[in-house]
């Protein structure tokens, strides 16, 4: 007990930045506070004092939730039961609530699960927080206790709370003039975010049911549980009997609230408002979440204003129709685009598509000259690249047949009338293929394919490839070359490392390129493709 | 006094009564046969007789067990003051047996103001137990354990159980294991060893009766005439809420809720929510607030979940949906996308979009919860190839659909043309 003597000289900036990193949709306005001494104020969140009215407009569309929310919380020192806020992500969830606690100017303690990623930290965070302990060089970025189960938990933090409660209390009694800052009431409460996530960690099955029943556990009045979750009570199964809290349920905006909430910190209201009546509507379509929205806007916006030689002016009918003529080519491609990496080769012609799950990379393609792409990679890469999607594509035992000495010439010769019975099973086979994804392959196979093709073209295209670096034929000193290829491969998640076959105990590989991806880069080596891949 | 501050009084009043068990359960347990006076009985009597005992009390979460027995406790050690130790025990948190022994010494140490050691060993600690067991046996002392989440504690070897058990068979202790469980087989998952040396003694709680229900309900909300509340108000206040606890609208509100959610924890829930309601400014409870409770919480996570969802994520359900329907078993978003082709080549709509777009609200879907894998394996895949399957009911999606403001003809029509 005797930690809480010597408190850090330091201010708690965590819990208002982490605010801000978790809904950064929602421009809060930033807010200076003095260096003061680690008191109990630091339970609130200090800064000036809200009124109701700004918390109200600080968040368009939430009004019924904040209500909702101050009706639950209640009066001053009011106990409360557990609250359960759920609704989907960028609803405004986490920002609501401590700009209420802000606003009721209350004690609280906030943890989120996602910075707190494992049960040791969130109990540590807590604790820290309670007992006004920083981390710093000085103590080793050392928690105050070190906690790791459950049950040392509650025995660390009843104490504590104890303690805690019992400074606001007789802080109570000493100043009957509140001034600013000070915290109100005598009740503190506990803020756990992000619940959701705890359902990955490795003891959900018993951390879980502990967070639902910590309430229960604790058996203290003067403590109120807020559990912020993205996912609806009904998600967290368990099986020893689910605890139900007051559910308070925060909706997806409509295309209004969106509207309200893309107006709001723009500096040029009539011009934004005029550019939201073209683009909301048929985004509103595929997604309504603000991030993605405001994320996706900025750059049009920017593109919409491109004719206009002054941003201020307030635009009349006729600009309004110039501008829409000018920008409407823009609007359909960007719906197909999920984000937007300004690429420097990128042109007024291009149309944009990106592949998200390659995530490194971003192929425009180019109306004429299609044997363009625009990321750089060797050329020994892109052959490996086009042997793995072969690999993975293409069944094992038909490369003999795809890759003899005559190249891919001979591949039309298996063609047979497609009868009643074998259409039914090209079928099956199709959904098969749709099912399973790219199949795997050892590394074997893998370079065999790259010898083949490599030679393979080679031989068709001497010509152009005359200058080319790769000269393969039956050379084993490039093959450390390629490994290192591959692995960089690997690392660009163009292939993917599997697990190892039971069998053989070698690794296997398997390629996540899409056919656009593989026939665009064939293309750009001249590499006829389409001949070596095997349909079915 | 403003009224207003006489409503927030009233207000503060009742939530920290709905806060605290111990009040909640007081008037249900006067009568002779309810489950505090028997297990008053058992355990004052084996306190009497200094004898060991061991007792289950079974019955649904949230009805009250602890807060019964905390109850008993509590008078117990008002009546019997220096002969009782209460060791309380949380499966949740104890399930181990290296940490349930820590505990119990810890407490056992606290209580007789020994010094604790946190160092010390699992053997220390059982046999520190033991041996205290018996110390208190030899001054008549009475040591309570008290077990909650009861089940919790029979996985594993069930170490924890058999040493307080098979201590207690000796005629020198003095103790009695109180098990708090909601599985009503919780006696089942014993072992043979363990089994037979507990006492078969079990309590049911079941949910509460509707002469209960009525009297909790006057007993939680009406004010004391005799506290610092002005007189006037509260009088005006129970008057009120008399002539709203009389009437038919409002039985039919509580009979509504008490047929989906039965249990006392649920009922306070209830009326904590409408608690909260009350408007300040009129200052009574009125049956409006009752009824905004009862829609408050009774929702339906999975049709808000479908309401939230944009045009082009309904388009993907209903695509799974029609698979489904196609007795297409397993299917993964590949599969949703030639679909989502098909429907979008017989009814052209602008709303067909690019792979990737599709992909995020996909995405989406499975963090709501509202479509998930079929499998945890399988994390080298990509998610395009996982197989997934959808969480909602044909019902629920069918409802959802209905309800959708802005749903496009044609989304109907899929929906109903299967």
């Amino acid at each position: 007990m005797g930690k809480e003597e010597s408190p850090q000289i330091t201010r708690r900036v965590t819990r208002l930045s982490s605010s801000t990193a978790v809904t950064n949709n929602e421009v809060e306005p930033e807010k200076i506070t003095k260096p003061y001494k680690p008191t109990l104020n630091d339970f609130v969140s200090g800064g000036e004092q809200l009124s109701f009215n700004d918390l109200l407009s600080s968040f368009p569309a939430r009004g019924n939730q904040i209500r909702e929310l101050l009706r639950l919380l209640g009066p001053v020192n009011s106990p409360m039961l557990p609250l359960f806020v759920y609704g989907d992500p960028s609803t405004g969830k986490t920002s609501t609530i401590l700009q209420i606690f802000r606003y009721l100017n209350r004690p609280f303690v906030y943890a989120s699960c996602r910075t707190c990623y494992s049960l040791q930290i969130l109990f540590e965070s807590v604790l820290n927080q309670l007992l006004l302990h920083k981390k710093n060089a000085a103590n080793g970025y050392s928690s105050a206790k070190r906690c790791v189960k459950p049950s040392d938990f509650v025995n660390f933090l009843r104490e504590d709370l104890t303690s805690v409660i019992e400074k606001l209390r007789s802080l109570k009694k000493l100043g009957s003039n509140k001034p600013a800052g000070k915290p109100n009431g005598n009740m503190l409460y506990l803020i756990f975010d992000n619940l959701e996530l705890i359902r990955e960690w490795d003891k959900s099955s018993s951390a879980l049911p502990f967070m639902f029943n910590l309430y229960d556990v604790l058996k203290m009045h003067e403590v109120g549980l807020i559990f912020i979750s993205n996912t609806s009570p009904d998600t967290y199964y368990s099986n020893m009997g689910y605890t139900e809290h007051v559910p308070v349920y925060f909706p997806e905006y409509t295309e209004d609230d969106l509207r309200q909430i893309l107006m709001k910190n723009q500096a040029n209201r009539k011009l934004y408002s005029s550019f939201l009546d073209v683009v909301l509507r048929p985004f509103c379509r595929s997604t309504r979440r603000v991030d993605e929205l405001s994320t996706a806007f900025s750059p049009l916006f920017r593109k919409y204003c491109e004719p206009l030689s002054d941003l201020a002016s307030v635009p009349n009918e006729e600009m309004k129709r110039r501008l829409f003529s000018h920008f409407r080519p823009h609007i359909a491609p960007s719906l197909n685009e999920i984000f937007w990496v300004p690429s420097k080769s990128s042109t007024e012609a291009e149309i944009n598509k990106d592949t998200r799950q390659k995530g490194s990379t971003r192929k425009p393609e180019v109306g004429d000259h299609f044997a363009q792409i625009d990321f750089h990679m060797s050329t020994s890469a892109k052959y490996l690249l086009i042997s793995a999607f072969l690999a993975s594509r293409n069944p094992a035992t038909l490369d003999a047949s795809l890759f003899d000495s005559t190249g891919g010439s001979d591949s039309r010769k298996r063609k047979r009338k497609a009868s009643e019975k074998s259409m039914e099973q090209k079928e099956v086979a199709e959904q098969e293929l749709l099912m399973k994804g790219p199949g795997t392959f050892p590394l074997e196979r893998l370079l065999a394919i790259f010898q083949c093709i490599t030679s393979a073209a080679d031989s068709l295209d001497e010509e152009e490839h005359e200058n080319d670096v790769l000269r393969v034929g039956g050379d084993c000193g490039l093959m450390s070359d390629v490994l290192l290829q591959l692995s960089s491969l690997c690392n660009a998640n163009f292939i993917i490392k599997g697990g190892s076959c039971p069998l053989e105990g070698s690794t296997r590989y398997r390629s996540t390129v899409s056919e656009d991806l593989a026939l665009k880069v064939a293309r750009n080596l001249k590499f006829p493709l389409p001949n070596y891949l095997y349909r079915r | 006094m403003g009224i207003e501050n006489l409503a927030e009084k009233a207000q503060i009043l009742i939530r920290s009564r709905l806060c605290n068990p111990n009040f909640i359960f007081k008037p249900l347990s006067d009568s002779p046969d309810s489950n505090y006076s028997k297990l008053k009985f058992i355990i004052s009597s084996s306190i009497m007789e200094a004898c060991n005992n061991s007792i289950l009390l079974l019955g649904p979460r949230g009805s009250g067990k602890v807060a019964v027995l905390e109850l008993v406790l509590s008078d117990l050690l008002e009546e019997y003051p220096d002969t009782i130790t209460v060791i309380r025990l949380n499966g949740l948190l104890h399930s181990e047996d290296n940490c349930a022994f820590k505990e119990i010494a810890r407490q056992l140490c606290m209580e007789h103001h020994l010094l604790f050691s946190k160092m010390a060993s699992f053997d220390d600690n059982s046999q520190f137990m033991i041996a205290m067991l018996r110390e208190c046996g030899l001054a008549h002392k009475t040591v309570i354990f008290s077990l909650d989440e009861f089940d919790l504690f029979a996985q594993g070897k069930q170490r924890l159980l058999y040493s307080l058990l098979d201590a207690m068979q000796s005629v020198t202790s003095q103790a009695v294991v109180v098990g708090v469980s909601c599985r009503l087989d919780a006696d089942q998952l014993l072992e043979k060893r363990v089994r037979s040396r507990f006492s078969h003694r079990k309590l049911l709680f079941l949910p509460p009766s509707k002469e209960d229900v009525q009297r909790l309900l006057e007993h939680i909300l009406s004010l004391p005439m005799d506290s610092s509340l002005a007189h006037d108000y509260a009088a005006e206040f129970n008057e009120k809420l008399q002539s709203i606890l009389a009437d038919e609208r409002f039985k039919e509100i509580i009979s509504n809720y008490l047929n989906s959610y039965s249990t006392t924890n649920h009922l306070l829930r209830f009326l904590f929510i409408a608690i909260s309601n009350m408007e300040l400014k009129s200052g009574f409870l009125s049956l409006e607030n009752f009824k905004a409770a009862l829609s408050s919480i009774q929702r339906q996570p999975k049709q808000e979940c479908i309401k939230d969802c944009s045009i082009l994520e309904l388009y993907i359900l209903v695509c799974m949906k029609r698979l489904e329907i196609r007795e297409q078993n397993s299917y993964n978003f590949s599969s949703v996308m030639k679909e989502y082709k098909s429907i979008h080549d017989s009814f052209p709509t602008s709303d067909y979009y690019a792979q990737n777009v599709c992909l995020r609200a996909f995405e989406h879907l499975l963090q709501r919860q509202l479509i998930c894998f079929t499998d945890n394996r399988g994390h080298s895949q990509s998610i395009e190839f996982r197989q997934v399957k959808l969480v909602v009911s044909y019902a629920e999606l069918q409802e959802g659909l209905k309800s959708y403001r802005s749903c496009p003809v044609s989304y109907s029509q899929n929906s109903t043309c299967f």
